[in-house]
C-alpha cells in the first residue's frame, strides 16, 4: 500500500512487525468518529456559510478526512502540529470543540481566535498547535524549528506539518526540506495531493513528482492512498517512530481529491466531471465504513448519532456566541509574557498508558 | 568599566545572554566557525558548539520560520542576517507568521532578529540598506537600534528576553568606529525609552542608529545655539512622550536618519509632533534623510544620498533662524 | 542708498516692500525711500530671493550705502507662492503655533514684539526675550490680599499744563519739508514782491486747460530776459543757469509737497509744458518719479491760487534764488486805458503774482523788472 522512492531504507510494517503501529477495535472506531465528525462539521459550516453566517470565504477539506484524521491520529500529546485548512480532523483530533471552529468561522468572540481571524485560519496553543497562516507553505519552516526545539532539548517528539502540492512549487518548501535534511529535524511532512491549487492542475505546478524529491534532500519520500484512512495512519506512524528514534524527516505524499471546490465560491469549472465521479467512488469514510462493516466491530449507527447530537449542540453553542467587542481589535499586538504551548489529545490507544502517567 | 566597541559589545551581549540562559541559540550563515561576516560570533562555536550556534544553509525564510517554530516551544533564537538587506528574503514569516502569531492565537515568539544595516562603506544598493520603515508597517514586530557600545549591549539583552520577535538594527558602519565604556555582565537597556544623546534648548536633532553620532558632530556649534539630539534607541514601540517632552521645551526640531525618506521614522516622528505638539512648535519639522533613491556604491554617489554632517548643519541653521 | 539726483547725500528708508526670504523681481518695487527732495520706489535691480535687510525702517543713511542682499542665485519656489499675496506688504508674516499659544497665555500683543525670524517673523525667543523684559503681563492666578494691603493707590501729581490728544508723528516727508523750510528761511534773505496782472489773454488762450503752462511759458520767457533768478545760490556762489529746469511744486494732499523739475523747460511750448507737468504731478503722486525727475531745478513755481488764496509769501526752494508764487484769478473792477488816454472802469480777470526771492542773491529792482517782463509776457499772451 505505501511506496517509498527514497533512502534511507523505510520502515515497511508489513515487513517490520516489531514497528507495526496497532490499531486496537476502539482506535478505529476513533479513526472514524473524527472523520464523521469533521465531515459533519464541515457540512455544517457550510450550512452557515448559505445561510448568510459566515462572513468572508469558506474552506473545506471534503474527500480529505482520510488524511488529516490518518496522520494525526501518530501524534503524541506531545507532539506539535501546524495544521492545514483542509484538515479540520486533525484540529478535531487533538481536541478542538467543534462548536468554537464554528464560532471562529461566522466571526464570534467565543471562536478560536476570538474573531481576529477567520475560517480555518487558528491553531489552540492550549493543544500544541501552531496556526497556519495564508502563505503557504509557511508553517513547513515554522515545523522544522518545532523540530529544532526538541532536538535541542534530546526530546523524544515530533513535529507534524501538511501542505498541499501547490506549495511544493513554493521556495520555502525546499528551504525547509533541505533545512530539516540537513539537521535530521525530527518533523513529518504531510503532503496532501488533493489534484489542483486552487485551479491550477498537478501538471502545471511540477514536473517531477514532489515525493521524488525527497531522496534529493535526503529523507524518506513515502506515498500512500490519502483515501484510505489507516494506510495515512501507518505512514504517519512510522515517521512520527523514525523522527522520535532520531531518524530525521520523512515526507508522505496522501494522494487524494478535494471534492469541493477551493472555497464555497468555486464552481470547480475546471474539474472534469469524471474525475470527480472516479474519486467519488473512493469517498473515503464511505470506503472505511465498508470496511469496519466488513469487520463488524464498530456500531456505525450509534457512532452516527453520537457525532450528529455532538453537531447539534456544538452548533447551537455557537450560535449562542456573540460578536466580539470592536474595542478588543486594536489590544493583544505585543506579548507581555511567554506562555507555554498546551498539549494536545492523542486518542490512538497507544498514547493512553503514557497519557495516564502523565 | 572597559572600554570597547560597539561590535564588540554587541558580542559581549550575545554571549553573557547565551551563558546564562542555555535556551538562547544562534542561527546565521557562516556564525558557525567562521564566526560570521562581521565576527560578532567570533569564538561562540568553541563555546557553545554547532547546536547552539548554528552555520544555517541559505535560506533566510526556514531560519526565521525555524526561529518561530523554536520560540514557540520555548527556545529564544537569534537569527543574523548576514545584511540587513536580506530580510527580504525571510520577510515573509516575519511579518505575516511572527508577528500577527500573538494576536491570532495568543502564542508569544520570543526571537531576536540581528540586522547589520546601514551604509557609508561603498556597499552598494545591497549591503547598505536601512529596512526598519518596512517593519514598522507590520505591527507584531518591535525595532530596536543602539548607536553606543553600551546601549547595542542593553539592547540585545532586552531583546533576547523579550517575550516579542524583536529586530535589533546593528549599523555596520559604528562596528568599530564606536567604542563606549560598557559594564560586564548582565544588564538591561529597556526598550521603548530613548536616550538623551545631548541636552540642548533650542533646537531637537531626533535621530537614532549611526545618524546620532552625524547629529552630534554636526551640532556641536552651531552659532553658539544649544541643540538637543535624542537617540531614538527602539523604533518600535517608540518613545512618543520623551519625543514630546523635547519638543515641548525646544519648538523646533529636525529628523535626522539615514533611511529613505518617504514612510519613514521620520515621517512618523513629524506626525506624531504635528498631532501632539502643534502649539508647541515655532517652526516646521524638517526631516534630514536618504531620498527615495537606492543606495549607489561609488563613494561621491553615495555621499550624495546619505546624509552628511554638512546637510544637517545647514537644516539646523535654516530652522534655527526661521 | 541710490543716488537720488546730483546733490541728495542721504536718504530714508520709508518702507521695505520685501522681506528676507521674499522673491523679488528685476525692477519690481522693493524699498521706498525718501529724500529730501522725493519720495520714491526703488526698483530691486535684479531677481532673486531677499537675504538680508540691512537698514530699518526709518533709519537714514549716506547715498551708497548698502541695503538690502538679494540672492541672485536662489529660485522662485512654491514655498513661496504666498509672496505676492501680500505677506511682503509691510505686513507680519503668520506666528508658529506655539508663539500665538504663548502670546495668549502673556496677553502679548505680538504687533508689539519685534521679530527676528525669517520675514521678521516673530519667534519663540523674540516672545519669550519680550515677556522676560515684563512687556507681557504673566498670566499667573490671581494672589489674595494680605492685611496690610488695600486697592487705595495715591493720585499722581497733576501734569503740568497736559496738552491736548497725544498728536501723531510726522511722516518723513513732512519732517523732510519742515527741515528743509526750516532750513530756507535760516538761510535766505527773504524779501516777497507782488505785480498785478490781468489775466483776459491767458483766459481767451487756455480755454478749459490750466492757466499754469501758459504762465510758465511766460515766466520762462521772463527768465531768459532776467537770467540772474534762473540761478542757484551755494555757499556764497552765485551759478547762474543757461537752461531753465523749471520746478512745480505738487501738492501730495496731507502727506506733504513735492517739487518735481521740467528739464530744459525753455525748449518746450505750453503744450509741451502743459504735459510735461502732467504727467509729472500724476508720478509725483503715485509715488513714481524719479530721484532726477525732483532734483536740479533752478526756478519754482507754487501754485496754489486754485484754492482761491489772494496773495502769499512762498518760502524759496534751496538753492535757488526765486520762487514764484500764482494766486487765484479773480474778476475785479479795474480801470483801463483804452490807448487814446480814454480810461474806463471794465470786468477783468486778475491775479497777483507774488515773488519770494533772495536778497544776497539779487536786489528789489531785478525782482520788480523780472516781475514786470512775466506780467507783459502774460497780458500780452498771443499763441
Amino acid at each position: 500500500m505505501a511506496t517509498t522512492t527514497a533512502r534511507p531504507a523505510p520502515l515497511d510494517p508489513h515487513q517490520h512487525p516489531a514497528h507495526e503501529a496497532r490499531l486496537t477495535v476502539d482506535d478505529r472506531r476513533e479513526l472514524m468518529r473524527y472523520m464523521l465528525l469533521m465531515r459533519a462539521t464541515e457540512e455544517r459550516a457550510l450550512t452557515l456559510y448559505r445561510q448568510g453566517k459566515v462572513p468572508g470565504s469558506h474552506y473545506d477539506g471534503r474527500g480529505q478526512e482520510a488524511v488529516s484524521v490518518g496522520s494525526a491520529f501518530a501524534l503524541s500529546p506531545r507532539d506539535r502540529a501546524c495544521i492545514l485548512h483542509r484538515d479540520l480532523g486533525a484540529h478535531l483530533l487533538r481536541g478542538v470543540r467543534p462548536g468554537r471552529v464554528l464560532a471562529q468561522m461566522m466571526g464570534r468572540a467565543g471562536g478560536l481566535t476570538g474573531g481576529r481571524d477567520g475560517n480555518m485560519h487558528f491553531g489552540d496553543k492550549d493543544l500544541g498547535c501552531v496556526g497556519m497562516v495564508s502563505m503557504l507553505p509557511d508553517m513547513a519552516p515554522v515545523a522544522c524549528g518545532l523540530a529544532l526545539a526538541f532536538q535541542m532539548r534530546s526530546e523524544p517528539r515530533v513535529a507534524m506539518t501538511w501542505f498541499g502540492d501547490g506549495s511544493t512549487a513554493n521556495g520555502q518548501w525546499h528551504e525547509a526540506m533541505n533545512v530539516a535534511g540537513v539537521r535530521k529535524l525530527p518533523v513529518v511532512f504531510v503532503l496532501e495531493n488533493n489534484q489542483f491549487a486552487y485551479s491550477t492542475p498537478n501538471s502545471l505546478e511540477f514536473v517531477v513528482d514532489p515525493i521524488e524529491r525527497a531522496a534529493s534532500y535526503g529523507f524518506p519520500g513515502v506515498k500512500v492512498d490519502g483515501n484510505d484512512v489507516e494506510a495515512v495512519f501507518q505512514a504517519s506512524a512510522e515517521a512520527c517512530e523514525r523522527a522520535r528514534q532520531g531518524g530525521g524527516p520523512t515526507l508522505i505524499e496522501a494522494e487524494t481529491m478535494r471534492m469541493h471546490g477551493h472555497g464555497a465560491h468555486d464552481d470547480m469549472s475546471y474539474v472534469p466531471p469524471e474525475m470527480l465521479e472516479e474519486w467519488s467512488r473512493r469517498d473515503p469514510i464511505e470506503s472505511y465504513e465498508a470496511r469496519l462493516h466488513e469487520a463488524g466491530d464498530v456500531d456505525l449507527d450509534s457512532l452516527r448519532e453520537e457525532v450528529k447530537a455532538e453537531l447539534d449542540s456544538e452548533t447551537d453553542w455557537a450560535l449562542a456566541q456573540e460578536m466580539p467587542d470592536p474595542s478588543t481589535a486594536t489590544g493583544g499586538v505585543f506579548a507581555t509574557e511567554d506562555p507555554v504551548m498546551g498539549d494536545g489529545k492523542a486518542p490512538w490507544s497507544r498514547w493512553a498508558k503514557e497519557a495516564s502517567h502523565a | 568599566m572597559p572600554e570597547i566597541t560597539y561590535l564588540e559589545a554587541i558580542s559581549d551581549g550575545l554571549r553573557e545572554e547565551m551563558r546564562h540562559d542555555s535556551s538562547v541559540f544562534c542561527m546565521g550563515q557562516d556564525i558557525g566557525e567562521y564566526g560570521g561576516a562581521f565576527k560578532v560570533t567570533d569564538g561562540f562555536f568553541e563555546e557553545f558548539g554547532a547546536d547552539r550556534v548554528w552555520d544555517t544553509p541559505l535560506a533566510e525564510n526556514a531560519m526565521v520560520g525555524a526561529a518561530v517554530g523554536a520560540a514557540v516551544e520555548g527556545l529564544r533564537p537569534v537569527c543574523e542576517m548576514q545584511f540587513a538587506d536580506f530580510i527580504a528574503c525571510g520577510f515573509d514569516q516575519l511579518v505575516n507568521v511572527a508577528g500577527k502569531m500573538y494576536y491570532r492565537q495568543g502564542l508569544a515568539v520570543p526571537m531576536v532578529v540581528r540586522l547589520p544595516s546601514g551604509g557609508g562603506f561603498s556597499g552598494g544598493p545591497f549591503h547598505s540598506q536601512n529596512p526598519e520603515a518596512w517593519f514598522l508597517q507590520s505591527p507584531g514586530l518591535k525595532v530596536v537600534a543602539p548607536s553606543t557600545a553600551e546601549d547595542a549591549k542593553g539592547l540585545l539583552a532586552s531583546a533576547i528576553r523579550d517575550p516579542n520577535p524583536v529586530l535589533y538594527l546593528e549599523h555596520k558602519n559604528l562596528y568599530r568606529r564606536i567604542k563606549g565604556d560598557v559594564a560586564e555582565g548582565r544588564y538591561e537597556t529597556p526598550m521603548g525609552e530613548l536616550g538623551v544623546a545631548r541636552e540642548g534648548t533650542d533646537l531637537t536633532v531626533v535621530s537614532y542608529g549611526a545618524m546620532v553620532h552625524t547629529a552630534l558632530e554636526a551640532t556641536e556649534d552651531i552659532d553658539g545655539a544649544s541643540i538637543e539630539v535624542l537617540d531614538l534607541r527602539t523604533l518600535c514601540p517608540l518613545d512618543r512622550d520623551g519625543i514630546l517632552e523635547s519638543v515641548r521645551k525646544t519648538s523646533k526640531v529636525v529628523v535626522l536618519h539615514e533611511a529613505t525618506r518617504s514612510c519613514g521614522v521620520g515621517a512618523e516622528v513629524c506626525s506624531l509632533i504635528a498631532e501632539e505638539a502643534f502649539e508647541d512648535l515655532d517652526g516646521p519639522v524638517v526631516r534630514v534623510t536618504a531620498p527615495d533613491v537606492p543606495i549607489p556604491f561609488s563613494p561621491p554617489l553615495e555621499r550624495a544620498v546619505l546624509p552628511q554632517v554638512d546637510d544637517v548643519k545647514e537644516a539646523c541653521r535654516e530652522l534655527l533662524a526661521y | 542708498m541710490p543716488q537720488m539726483g546730483v546733490s541728495v547725500a542721504e536718504g530714508t528708508i520709508t518702507a521695505w516692500r520685501k522681506r528676507p526670504g521674499d522673491w523679488v523681481e528685476r525692477d519690481e518695487v522693493i524699498v521706498e525711500i525718501s529724500t529730501d527732495k522725493v519720495e520714491t520706489e526703488v526698483p530691486s535691480p535684479a531677481a532673486g530671493r531677499v537675504a538680508e535687510l540691512l537698514v530699518e525702517e526709518g533709519s537714514t543713511v549716506d547715498v551708497g550705502t548698502l541695503l538690502a542682499v538679494i540672492d541672485t542665485g536662489a529660485r522662485p519656489g512654491q514655498a513661496h507662492a504666498d509672496e505676492s499675496t501680500g505677506n511682503g506688504n509691510g505686513k507680519a508674516p503668520p506666528v508658529s503655533p506655539v508663539v500665538r499659544r504663548i502670546a495668549d497665555e502673556h496677553s502679548v500683543d505680538l504687533a508689539a514684539v519685534s521679530g527676528t525670524g525669517r520675514r521678521g517673523r516673530v519667534t519663540k525667543k523674540d516672545l519669550l526675550a519680550f515677556i522676560e523684559q515684563g512687556a507681557g503681563a504673566p498670566a499667573k492666578p490671581a494672589e489674595r490680599p494680605l492685611h496690610s494691603e488695600s486697592p487705595y493707590r495715591e493720585e499722581p501729581a497733576p501734569a503740568p499744563a497736559a496738552g491736548t490728544a497725544e498728536g501723531e508723528q510726522l511722516s518723513v516727508l513732512r519732517r523732510q519739508i519742515g527741515e528743509h523750510m526750516v532750513h530756507s528761511l535760516h538761510t535766505a534773505a527773504h524779501c516777497t514782491t507782488i505785480v498785478e496782472a490781468d489775466m483776459t489773454a491767458i483766459e481767451a488762450a487756455r480755454g478749459r486747460l490750466s492757466y499754469l503752462p501758459l504762465v510758465a511759458r511766460a515766466t520762462i520767457a521772463a527768465l531768459r530776459e532776467h537770467p540772474r533768478l534762473n540761478a542757484t545760490l551755494e555757499g556764497d556762489r552765485l551759478k547762474v543757469w543757461d537752461e531753465v529746469h523749471l520746478g512745480i511744486a505738487v501738492s501730495l494732499g496731507e502727506e506733504g509737497l513735492i517739487v518735481p523739475v521740467v528739464r530744459n523747460a525753455h525748449e518746450l511750448s505750453h503744450e509741451g509744458l502743459g504735459a510735461r507737468i502732467k504727467d509729472l504731478a500724476a508720478r509725483a503722486r503715485s509715488k513714481q518719479l524719479s530721484p532726477d525727475e525732483v532734483g536740479g531745478g533752478t526756478f519754482t513755481i507754487t501754485n496754489p491760487g486754485r484754492y482761491g488764496a489772494l496773495l502769499a509769501t512762498p518760502i524759496i526752494n534751496q538753492p535757488q534764488v526765486a520762487i514764484l508764487d500764482l494766486e487765484a484769478v479773480v474778476k475785479r473792477p479795474v480801470v483801463v486805458s483804452d490807448g487814446q488816454g480814454g480810461d474806463s472802469i471794465a470786468i477783468r480777470p486778475m491775479t497777483y503774482f507774488c515773488m519770494s526771492w533772495d536778497h544776497r542773491a539779487l536786489d528789489g529792482v531785478g525782482a520788480a523788472e523780472f516781475l514786470g517782463s512775466v506780467k507783459r509776457n502774460v497780458e500780452g499772451w498771443s499763441d
